[in-house]
């Protein structure tokens, strides 16, 4: 009898797979991942996704450069 | 989050020799120590030279009178804004906050006026109106250049531009006129103040070097009385002369600059014409009328009415306080030299080469220097390529007496002797360079001497001879100091150069006038205003610098890589995204595509493993700062002159002083954080490409960048200031038909894991340093100290690296560079060049 | 590209929901008929409307298809449905003595030949005022009056988004400007244009923004075709003190479309039900009434150019235009305050991003409020910079790249124009265009599926089958036959094809 587990298919670039796995092993104690499938591909509790969002989302702003306050262009 | 600025800054920091310094706020990711005791900024340069205690603390203490005075005069000030003014109030109102101007009526006209201002000084000009080349003219005397795109540009009323304007000769009312004029609504009262504010203490004293006395002179017998007023200054001045003596201004009058319009003999048509200023409201639409107008703002009225000029006496050791003591109560003191009337310092005999025309921004910016006959003071800022040093020698020439060059490397003093003897007359003996290599005095009674700043400041361990040179140097009296690169040399060591040093003007010449820091406004007090600075799109337009194409090419990273990456510490981040094997292919491919199409290409990385790792996989030569200089002489000549050497990497010694205008591609796999002005200056190593002129020919500039890295943020920092100048980078997500690069490296995913574990066994320890920084044909009179702060900074890094299998990179290259004779023997050991030999054998054969 | 507007918004689409017996008492009214004849039918179909007019006898439909060639079988099919659908006309069932007919239904008929003849005593042309008229009271004014309440209702629609940084929010902005009526905003908030957020704010839609990029006429039509469903909802829930009758609202709509811009008409003449409208026609901006003289109502330039185009939806850059714009002559030529437009117009989109739109009007610069950061206005000119976080928050909201795009292009500055021309390249920087994509897709990094994953299987056998059948209904979203997992989307039928498949063992 196979087992059939409830949770979310994440798909997404091997880098940002990267980060997930980065984050459900160093933030969120394993917590977060159910089964990692391949370079592209997570399954993920389905609780867990926004928390995972966010965190990526807090990943990725160190490689994007943040907004300049208009008054001061440089 | 940005990137944690503190990382960065720790690696940095601990390159840095302590030092107490007032700091104002660092930039972000500028590298500063933790404990904010740096001096220089970036990391870039290592002036940290022996200096007693006492002088730090003087200088940290000057400084700060600066940084205090500029808050004081900034136009945001509440001494500005406070004027009332009715707001505009509709649906949009709210959306702009104070920003909202709406209410200021238009003018009838406005349609042919160019320009909108704000009360805090920002200025809107359209560049399609008729009147913009007038406009342009008048704001980059008055005001700095923020945003030059294509047809709209901002610039910003400062005081340092206010007080460039009026060091050029500009007046209040002309400025507020003019202003006025271009202005499609009428002039807010705030900015009206802020003029009359600025101006009322600028340029309202000069300092004076005649007959090798220092006057101050001031065209208000009021000011001097207020100055004289003043304990310090009264004590200054000399006993025994005349309270304040009374003489007649200087006109531009006869003086002409050599290599103008005017020299050939042409219609004085820029520099004639006066009756400047135009008080009352003149009439719109004269275009032509315009023009005279800002001819005629450079110099004062030469007609029958001449101003009188008043001064009195200061002793010379006081010059320095009086200047200090000027800014202190609001009146900077502004220098000029009449070195037509100076019959005490001997004439050099100096004279551009007849036909030497000069660009007409050149003589824009020299105009401005020259402006009333007199030489002043202040910094020229040109694009690399644009012609920096024909400046210089042009105005070496105007003025006519001793000169003293100052550069930022001993290659740099070479080339600059080199273009002094290309361009004018200068007997070869008059001009002579002092480095560690050579020290001669010149043998007349006047000269050239070229030299570096590390050389005259670097006052510990000096040879007898250098000492013997600086004391010549000390005890003469300079018509003209000449500085160049002044954007990378720390406010310091201008301090000690120019109190060594005495000369009677100075003129500082610079790619960008940008510091990831804030201390270039001090270079205003040190040297003088920024007098001109060019617009690079229009160079571009016109042809005298190289019209490029920027591109950021993303390298998504191997998961392997990623992985690793996500894992590791500072210092391994930035290897790792150096090491990227999608860099590396990227960075292959636009190799074979551009040596193919008969490019000449130079690599940039500031990662010394990643340099050599790709340098010598793809069999290509390569200078860093531990490449002897014999070798770099033979590399960099053989990247001129074989047609089989056409990629050559360079570490960050390559930045700057680097003349090869041979390249026409220009690839960067590793860069020095956000650093903005490293992005212009490497952008300036293609500029002069010879070939800029051909029909439709582009260099390229490419940035490799991992993607979803920190490289990704930096990059964007980095380009900020390239793209405020209206160049464009194009994103490449992916490069088409990589993959069908032959012999790709790293094709497969063993290579590419091999390629992981080699770069994190290598890189365990931390990475490698440049030895050298800023001086790419380093060695000179500092070296030998600096390289021992550099085992000092990076704490056993070398010894590391002499067991590590760098070594034997460092030798692989050496042999590759020594195959590089100009008698390229059959049975030379090194393979690369008996492969080079083979394959020329069968083409040959063909 | 911006989907069309929700099709149920549309007037063809409504009136096609109407029973037959509606038609028949719209068609009572010769002002509606002839609106519906004017507006709603394509060319084709006004051709056989005017053939079948004053014909006395159904027409045969074999004859009616001789006049259409072959490939136009197509069209005319179509033209004939649409009559059918709109009850112009009854096309009968063909039987051994009669071949199939066709004819106009009785009333259009009649009341399209009294439209178009004149005469009768229907008043359904409305019926002038023969009160003195207030001479300030003339087309100038009516305009001006009008495009006020538009451009407010449209900048309700765009500046309901929420003020994004803390020290904008500080001005009271809005509120301070009154803006349109309560009722007003209720009917855009229940029809979706704008939608309340957490804390009460409300906030643009995604329809929002297609309903800017709409012409003016159609935004008025959405407009009102949500109020008349609004009055059929609380009619259906019987509601006291709505007594309005859809017939009798969009006659009188019809019939505003054929009044005459800057004539008075006499409120008195109007039945009751449509007198209880006019103070909402008059929150719409579809008519004025004078304060000081209730007894007149003038119809404005948003009411009498209702049925004047035949056109649904331009392309998304003409309707931004016609949104923003001034084009005379065009009900969207309203703007706020006409003689403070530049006559230039038009954005600048320099390569480092900034942007300098000529423009004073609140509404437009509410636009680019919506994807720029807005930095200083001038009289004539506002500056703003796209900035990543700026088109990011604008994808949230819906809005898409390719939307923010469209609207640079169509409302690129003349110079920009020319430049472009004169040196061959695209008039907007392909640097800033491309940018703005590479936004978008960074906000689309993670896609998400929610689903069972299956593994562990006892057999081959077991995943071979299973992940087939999960494949034959659709609901396999990816599977590994090496690792013999796959995950699916929905998971119901597996687990009876499980149970199925047990028993059978």
């Amino acid at each position: 009898m196979p087992r059939a587990i409830r949770g979310v298919l994440i798909e997404c670039e091997p880098a940002i797979k990267s980060i997930l796995v980065h984050i459900d092993s160093n933030e969120l104690k394993n917590d977060a991942i159910i089964e990692d499938l391949d370079d592209t591909r997570l399954v993920v509790k389905e609780q867990m996704v926004k928390t995972l969002k966010s965190r990526l989302n807090e990943k990725l702003k160190e490689t994007y450069r943040p907004e300049q306050p208009l008054e001061d262009s440089d | 989050m940005p990137p944690k600025r503190k990382a960065p800054a720790a690696q940095a920091g601990a390159a840095k020799a302590g030092r107490v310094s007032a700091m104002s706020t660092p930039g972000p990711a500028t590298p500063r120590s933790l404990d904010s005791s740096v001096v220089s900024d970036g990391g870039d340069e290592d002036f940290d030279e022996d200096v007693t205690e006492a002088q730090v603390v003087r200088e940290g203490l000057l400084e700060q009178e600066a940084d205090e005075f500029v808050n004081k005069w900034d136009i945001k000030s509440n001494r500005f804004q406070s004027v009332n003014e009715t707001k505009a109030n509709d649906a949009a109102s709210h959306l702009f906050r104070k920003r909202d101007f709406s209410h200021y009526e238009l003018k009838p006209d406005h349609q042919n006026r160019p320009l909108w201002i704000e009360p805090n000084g920002t200025i809107v000009l359209e560049r399609f109106s008729p009147q913009a080349e007038a406009a342009t003219d008048f704001l980059i005397t008055i005001a700095e250049p923020k945003s030059r795109p294509s047809l709209l540009h901002e610039y910003a009323l400062t005081t340092h531009s206010l007080y460039a304007a009026v060091s050029v000769g500009l007046r209040p009312h002309d400025i507020i006129n003019t202003l006025d004029r271009f202005l499609k609504t009428s002039l807010p009262e705030a900015v009206r103040r802020y003029i009359q504010d600025c101006t009322k203490s600028y340029g309202k004293v000069k300092l004076v070097l005649k007959n090798n006395k220092y006057f101050v002179e001031s065209l208000d017998t009021e000011m001097l009385q207020k100055l004289l007023a003043d304990d310090v200054i009264r004590a200054t001045r000399v006993h025994g002369s005349s309270e304040i003596t009374t003489t007649y201004a200087p006109t531009m009058g006869g003086l002409v600059i050599p290599g103008t319009q005017n020299a050939a003999g042409l219609h004085q048509a820029n520099l004639k014409h006066a009756n400047g200023g135009k008080p009352g409201e003149p009439g719109v639409g004269d275009a032509a009328a315009e023009q005279d107008v800002f001819a005629a703002l450079n110099e004062e009225d030469d007609d029958d009415d001449k101003e009188a000029v008043h001064s009195f006496e200061i002793s010379d050791s006081s010059v320095e306080t009086v200047q200090k003591r000027c800014l202190d109560i609001g009146f900077p003191i502004l220098e000029e030299y009449d070195f037509r009337n100076d019959n005490v310092n001997p004439n050099l005999e100096i004279d551009l080469r007849p036909n030497t025309q000069i660009r007409p921004y050149q003589e824009k910016s020299l105009s401005k220097m020259f402006g009333n006959g007199r030489a002043k003071s202040g910094i020229i800022v040109l694009p690399c390529g644009a012609g920096k040093t024909l400046v210089g020698i042009t105005a070496a020439c105007t003025i006519k007496k001793g000169v003293i060059v100052l550069c930022t490397s001993s290659m740099s003093v070479v080339q600059w002797r080199q273009e002094f003897l290309k361009w004018s007359n200068i007997n070869p003996d008059d001009i002579t360079i002092f480095t560690a290599e050579s020290k001669n005095k010149f043998s007349g009674s006047t000269g050239i001497i070229v030299t570096t700043y590390s050389m005259v400041t670097n006052s510990r361990e000096r040879s007898h001879d250098s000492k013997k040179m600086m004391d010549f140097l000390r005890s003469r009296e300079w018509g003209l100091m000449l500085l160049d690169e002044v954007h990378v040399v720390p406010a310091e060591v201008f301090r000690r150069v120019i109190s060594s040093i005495k000369s009677h003007s100075k003129l500082g010449l610079t790619a960008t006038l940008l510091r990831e820091d804030d201390k270039i406004s001090h270079l205003n007090f040190l040297i003088g205003p920024k007098l001109y600075e060019a617009n690079w799109m229009e160079l571009s337009q016109q042809g005298h610098i190289a019209k490029v194409q920027c591109a950021e090419v993303w390298c998504p990273m191997p998961t392997e890589f990623y992985d690793e990456y996500l894992r590791a510490n500072s210092h391994l981040k930035r290897t790792l995204y150096a090491m990227n094997p999608r860099k590396f292919q990227a960075c292959q491919y636009l190799i074979n595509y551009h040596e193919s199409r008969g490019d000449k290409i130079i690599v940039f990385s500031d990662e010394l493993y990643a340099l050599k790792q790709y340098a010598l996989k793809l069999k290509k030569v390569f200078i860093y700062g531990g490449t002897g200089q014999s070798e770099r002489m033979q590399v960099l000549e053989n990247f001129q002159h074989n047609p089989e050497v056409n990629t050559l990497f360079l570490s960050k010694i390559g930045d700057t002083s680097l003349d090869l205008p041979e390249a026409t591609v220009l690839i960067q796999i590793s860069s020095h954080f956000g650093s903005r002005r490293q992005e212009a200056q490497r952008l300036g190593r293609i500029l002069r490409a010879k070939r800029r002129n051909d029909e439709g020919f582009n260099a390229f500039f490419y940035s490799l960048v991992s993607k979803d890295t920190q490289e990704m943020y930096y990059s964007s920092k980095r380009q900020a200031f390239l793209v405020d100048q209206g160049y464009a980078f194009k994103v490449i997500t992916s490069l088409a038909n990589l993959s069908e690069t032959p012999d790709l490296a790293f094709a497969t995913p063993q290579e590419r894991r091999e390629l992981l574990q080699k770069t994190l066994v290598e890189n365990e320890k931390g990475p490698e340093q440049d030895a050298e920084t800023d001086d790419l044909f380093g060695q000179s009179g500092r070296g030998r100290g600096r390289k021992k702060a550099g085992v000092r900074r990076i704490a056993g890094t070398l010894g590391e690296l002499s067991g590590g299998q760098d070594m034997a990179y460092i030798e692989q290259n050496k042999a590759m560079n020594k195959g590089l004779t100009k008698k390229k023997k059959a049975e030379t050991q090194n393979s690369f060049f008996k492969k080079m030999q083979r394959e020329k054998d069968k083409l040959k054969g063909k | 590209m911006a989907s069309a507007v929700p099709s149920s918004f549309m007037l063809s689409e409504y009136l096609e929901k109407l029973p037959g017996a509606t038609f028949r008492k719209l068609y009572q009214q010769p002002s509606t008929a002839f609106a519906i004849f004017r507006r709603m039918l394509p060319p084709l179909a006004k051709v056989y409307v005017q053939a079948l007019l004053y014909m006395s006898t159904p027409f045969s439909v074999k004859d009616l298809n001789v006049w259409v060639r072959p490939e136009g079988e197509t069209a005319s099919k179509r033209a004939i449905g649409i009559l059918r659908s709109l009850h112009i006309v009854q096309v009968g069932q063909p039987d051994k003595t009669r071949p199939q007919e066709i004819q106009l239904t009785a009333n259009f008929k009649r009341s399209l030949r009294l439209a178009l003849e004149g005469g009768g005593s229907h008043n359904s042309f409305g019926v002038p005022s023969t009160l003195p008229v207030d001479p300030q009271i003339d087309i100038a004014f009516l305009d001006v009056w009008a495009g006020r309440i538009w451009q407010d209702i449209l900048y309700y629609v765009v500046n309901s988004v929420p003020i994004r940084t803390d020290n904008r929010a500080g001005s009271s902005g809005y509120s301070a400007h009154g803006g349109p009526r309560a009722a007003v905003r209720e009917l855009l908030l229940m029809g979706g244009l704008v939608q309340r957020r957490d804390g009460g704010a409300v906030q643009i839609s995604e329809h929002g923004f297609n309903f800017l990029l709409q012409e003016a006429n159609a935004q008025v039509w959405t407009l009102l075709l949500l109020w008349l469903e609004a009055a059929d909802r609380s009619r259906a829930a019987g509601q006291p003190g709505t007594n309005l009758d859809n017939v009798e609202m969009l006659s009188f709509l019809f019939m505003l479309a054929s009044l005459e811009l800057g004539h008075a008409y006499d409120t008195s003449a109007l039945t009751e039900t449509r007198r209880n409208m006019l103070p909402a026609l008059a929150d719409f901006g579809l008519i004025y009434i004078d304060p000081r003289n209730r007894d007149q109502y003038f119809p404005t330039r948003l009411a009498t150019t209702l049925t004047s185009s035949s056109s649904a939806l331009r392309s998304v850059s003409a309707s931004l235009d016609a949104a923003t714009k001034k084009t005379p002559g065009d009900a969207g030529s309203l703007g706020t305050n006409p003689a403070a437009t530049d006559e230039n117009g038009g954005i600048v989109v320099e390569t480092n991003y900034r942007l300098y739109a000529y423009t004073s009007s609140p509404l437009q610069i509410a636009i680019l409020n919506l994807f720029s950061r807005l930095n200083m206005r001038w009289p004539n000119m506002v500056s703003a910079r796209l900035t990543r976080e700026s088109v990011r928050e604008a994808i949230a909201d819906g809005i898409t790249a390719n939307q923010i795009i469209s609207y640079l292009a169509a409302h690129a500055h003349p110079q920009m124009v020319r430049q472009a021309a004169a040196k061959g390249t695209p008039v907007l920087p392909p640097t800033v265009v491309d940018q703005i994509r590479l936004w978008q897709l960074e906000s689309e990094r993670m896609r998400t599926t929610p689903g069972f994953l299956f593994k562990d299987f006892d057999s081959l056998d077991e995943y071979v089958d299973m992940s087939k059948y999960a494949e034959e209904i659709g609901v396999l979203v990816w599977k590994n036959d090496r690792r013999r997992i796959f995950f699916v989307s929905k998971v119901e039928q597996l687990r009876d094809w499980l149970r199925a498949r047990k028993k059978g063992v």
